[in-house]
């Protein structure tokens, strides 16, 4: 192998930040060479976004802490280089896009790097003009940054590295605080990018669905060394190391390995995509079927009916409308009612107005016409403090309500505002303490943990207030499969308590999964309202609102000469359509 | 137009401006000034909710203003007579007196504080973040002062959706921001302030990490987007300027007008 073939090189690299224990990258080697797109995964804490600050010398030369190893990047050594320098050789996008963007127009943002290096005016402009459209954002130049959606500011973060014409691009979950359009265009944005350069792409990422055909290799950090590393297709068909390392499996390849545990199939058989898992179920029909696929789907709707008897009202929502003091309109007549214990879902794109509707449920706006009314009390008339005694309402971002130095005293502020005292504070902070599994972090400063962390303290301090309808807004952001699977554990507990429970969430896969109602918003007003079959059923409809149904349900949506008609939404459904060696009861 | 204009002109208007404003105490004056920059605010289409939104949270400010520079400021500092005169007195034995003068002053200070506030809008929004820069590389101030204060124009936004976020957030959880009394009412805005100190500090880390990306502090300067020069309605403006200063200097010293 030439020299000037590899890009990154990276041996026996070890970091610890400067007050952990332990390191945080252990006995790192890598080679990666030119023009590859890797793809860098692993549960929080792995190590992931630590690897990448010592790819461009913000390790050790920004943040201090312990490095040893050598790490060489395009052949410049990362410590002899300064970090400024490095970025024409290396650029790096962070996960949060409103902090990457330094220039108030678009513009000027793109065209902060080049500056930096003295490039004369003209040839910046090019440049400028160039990268935008690369990351399509030609013609944006005089937009607002502050504007932008948020896809669009990964996007020209992204382009604000791109325009130095760095060879290597590292970017560190660019989509984890995007919706999936966002999402998507940021994916769009790669594909054009590996095929129009010869660029190294490294993506840290949680998410897998859209990567699996795009990226030439996988490398999997587990607690801080390099745990696997091959192709994308080989890690995904491992279900079991997939689990090992909290990665989120696809849930195909979940009916796939119960075939190739089965002995039906061979590994490399097991499905990826709903295109591929059609023709294995079809195939494998006929020799393993035995032809059940109803009994146990209306097993599930008598279950669902049953669940709540008495069927009090938890939310009633009449012809609300709402208007932004700018006099646009935000919500446009509509018209809800929401049971007690029922476990909602309200998915839409961004701007569809899901947050607005859910903030009118405690008050926290007031509606322009029509009323609300919660747990019987009339939303308009009552102050928010006074509605937040019996609706919770988690936001997305953790960050923004932590203020107490422990955790025990962050979740005592909502008793104390509500008026509780002395024992019955003491209590109840000790029951939802137990509750949530943060006993042992109780007189830890919450800042000082990590991220899912932090959204289970959000979520426990609104749990103290013991609220009989719980809002939780995009619950799972950047958490990584393993906290989602505990936050979603905590839900349904809540929820089969009795809690009514109203999500927002752009996860489909969760949605389907665990919700029991699904309404769809739409510039807002209501698209859809039904069960999570029927929702995610209406393909077409979906389509129009930039929503794409969870994998399973495309599945069930091509299966549908087989499954009459029947949404699926779990793997077991489809593996029960097969013999399952052990004898199965026909109900 | 005023878009158009040699930051630096702008500069010295605003400049001009600042010290028109200070020269009189008297209201009457001072509303004069109000009603000029309120048009200057009107023709390049200052979005008028905002402003409003900006004004309304004073309100108790303006009504404390107004009553404490009536009862404090004491009878010898005007020049004036009718200033001089003693509305009446709110403690018995003729102490703490309100004066005609001093509730003029007060409703001064908020006809110069209103005033201040749609000047500094207009000069923000038809200057670019470039054009700051520029004028502070014009007057010889360091890079990185002024690289410090042109990221602070551009985060205001950005704090600003953090405070409301941060504030529905507490409010969910109870809390009261409407507690009267000095107290108690720093005690409720802890909640707001300590998340805000604490993004404030993750943002400008994470910004600082952006920004050496991108290779700033390479060199102590940087390419300059476009070079300012002079056109003539900088000089037209700059004429008018100084015209008015001069007659402004004249009105209040030779003829002694404006004051109370």
């Amino acid at each position: 192998m030439e020299l000037d073939e590899i890009a990154i090189e990276l041996s026996n690299v070890s970091y610890r930040y400067p007050s952990a224990v332990e390191p945080c990258v252990k006995n790192v080697s890598l080679t990666i060479k030119k023009g590859r797109f890797i793809v860098l995964m692993g549960a929080t804490g792995a190590g992931k976004t630590t690897l990448s600050l010592c790819l461009n010398g913000l390790i050790p030369q920004l943040l201090e802490g312990e490095l040893t190893g050598q790490i060489s990047v395009a052949g410049h050594d990362v410590r002899k280089t300064a970090v400024q320098s490095l970025s024409r050789v290396l650029g790096l996008v962070l996960q949060d896009p409103e902090t990457q963007i330094i220039g108030r127009t678009v513009e000027e943002d793109t065209a902060f790097g080049p500056r930096n290096f003295l490039i004369p005016l003209e040839e910046i402009k090019w440049k400028v003009n160039q990268t935008l459209e690369k990351v399509r954002l030609k013609g944006y130049n005089q937009r607002l940054t502050e504007e932008l959606s948020g896809g669009e500011k990964q996007r020209l973060a992204i382009a604000g590295v791109l325009v130095m014409e760095p060879e290597i691009l590292v970017l560190d979950e660019p989509t984890s605080e995007l919706d999936p359009i966002g999402r998507s265009e940021i994916y769009e944005t790669l594909d054009d990018l590996r095929r129009k350069k010869d660029l190294t792409i490294l993506l840290v990422e949680h998410s897998s669905e859209e990567l699996i055909y795009k990226a030439d290799e996988v490398i999997v950090l587990n607690q801080g060394e390099v745990a696997w590393r091959g192709v994308p297709a080989e890690l995904f068909r491992n279900i079991p190391l997939l689990l090992q390392w909290g990665i989120k499996p696809l849930p195909v390849s979940q009916i796939g390995w119960d075939f190739y545990a089965k002995g039906w199939i061979s590994f490399d058989e097991i499905p990826l995509d709903s295109l591929s898992a059609e023709a294995l179920i079809r195939a494998l029909l006929p020799k393993y079927g035995h032809r059940h696929a109803r009994g146990q789907s209306k097993d599930r709707l008598l279950e669902q009916e049953t669940h709540s008897p008495e069927k009090l009202t938890a939310v009633q929502v009449s012809d609300l409308t709402y208007q932004y003091s700018s006099g646009q309109p935000a919500l446009r007549g509509i018209n809800l009612t929401i049971e007690a214990g029922q476990f909602v879902a309200l998915i839409g794109q961004n701007g569809a107005g899901k947050t607005t509707l859910a903030k009118h449920f405690n008050g926290l706006l007031k509606p322009t016409s029509g009323e609300v009314i919660v747990a019987g009390l009339n939303t308009s008339q009552y102050d928010t403090s006074e509605l937040s005694k019996t609706i919770g309402y988690v936001f997305q971002n953790p960050d923004h309500q932590i203020f107490a130095a422990t955790v025990e005293k962050e979740l005592e502020f909502g008793l104390k505002n509500a008026g509780y005292k002395g024992n019955e504070i003491k209590e109840r902070v000790e029951e939802v303490l137990h509750y949530t599994g943060l006993e042992r972090l109780r007189s830890v400063h919450p800042f000082s943990l990590g991220k899912g962390e932090r959204q289970m303290i959000a979520v426990a301090s609104i749990l103290v207030l013991k609220p009989k309808l719980l809002i939780i807004d995009e619950p799972t952001t950047g958490s990584d499969w393993a906290g989602v699977q505990t936050m979603m554990a905590l839900i349904r507990k809540l929820h089969a308590a009795g809690t009514t429970i109203i999500m927002i969430s752009h996860d489909m896969d969760l949605v389907a999964q665990y919700a029991k109602r699904v309404i769809v918003l739409k510039d807002g007003g209501v698209l859809l309202d039904g069960t999570p079959q029927d929702v995610f059923s209406s393909d077409q409809i979906l389509l129009d609102s930039a929503l794409i149904p969870p994998q399973l349900c495309r599945l069930s949506a091509q299966l549908k000469d087989i499954l009459a008609n029947e949404t699926f939404i779990e793997a077991s459904e489809f593996t029960a359509l097969f013999e399952s060696g052990a004898k199965r009861v026909c109900l | 137009m005023i878009h158009r204009l040699d930051v630096r002109t702008k500069m010295l208007g605003f400049l001009g401006f600042i010290m028109l404003s200070f020269l009189f105490q008297d209201p009457r004056y001072q509303l004069l000034i109000l009603v000029l920059t309120g048009l200057l605010a009107y023709w390049i289409d200052i979005p008028q909710r905002k402003m409003i939104g900006m004004l309304v949270p004073l309100i108790p400010i303006i009504v404390s203003i107004i009553l404490i520079t009536g009862f404090t400021f004491a009878p010898e500092r005007f020049d004036r007579i009718s200033s001089q005169t003693i509305l009446f007195y709110a403690l018995p034995g003729e102490r703490l007196g309100a004066t005609v003068g001093g509730f003029l002053m007060g409703t001064t200070f908020i006809l110069r504080l209103f005033s201040m506030m749609i000047a500094s809008s207009v000069l923000t929004l038809t200057t670019s973040m470039d054009d700051f820069t520029q004028f502070f590389h014009k007057m010889k101030v360091p890079v990185e002062i002024s690289m410090m204060l042109t990221t602070a124009i551009r985060f205001i936004p950005t704090l600003d959706k953090k405070r409301r976020l941060i504030i529905e957030a507490q409010k969910a959880r109870g809390a009261n921001f409407n507690d009267k009394g000095i107290i108690s009412s720093i005690r409720s805005y802890l909640p707001i302030m300590i998340p805000m100190f604490i993004n404030s500090i993750l943002i400008a880390n994470s910004l600082s990490m952006a920004m050496l990306n991108r290779g700033y502090g390479l060199s102590r300067t940087w390419t300059s987007m476009r070079e300012i020069a002079f056109a003539p309605r900088d000089y037209w403006t700059i004429v008018l300027i100084v015209l008015v200063m001069t007659l402004a200097v004249f009105v209040r010293f030779r003829w002694h007008l404006g004051v109370l």
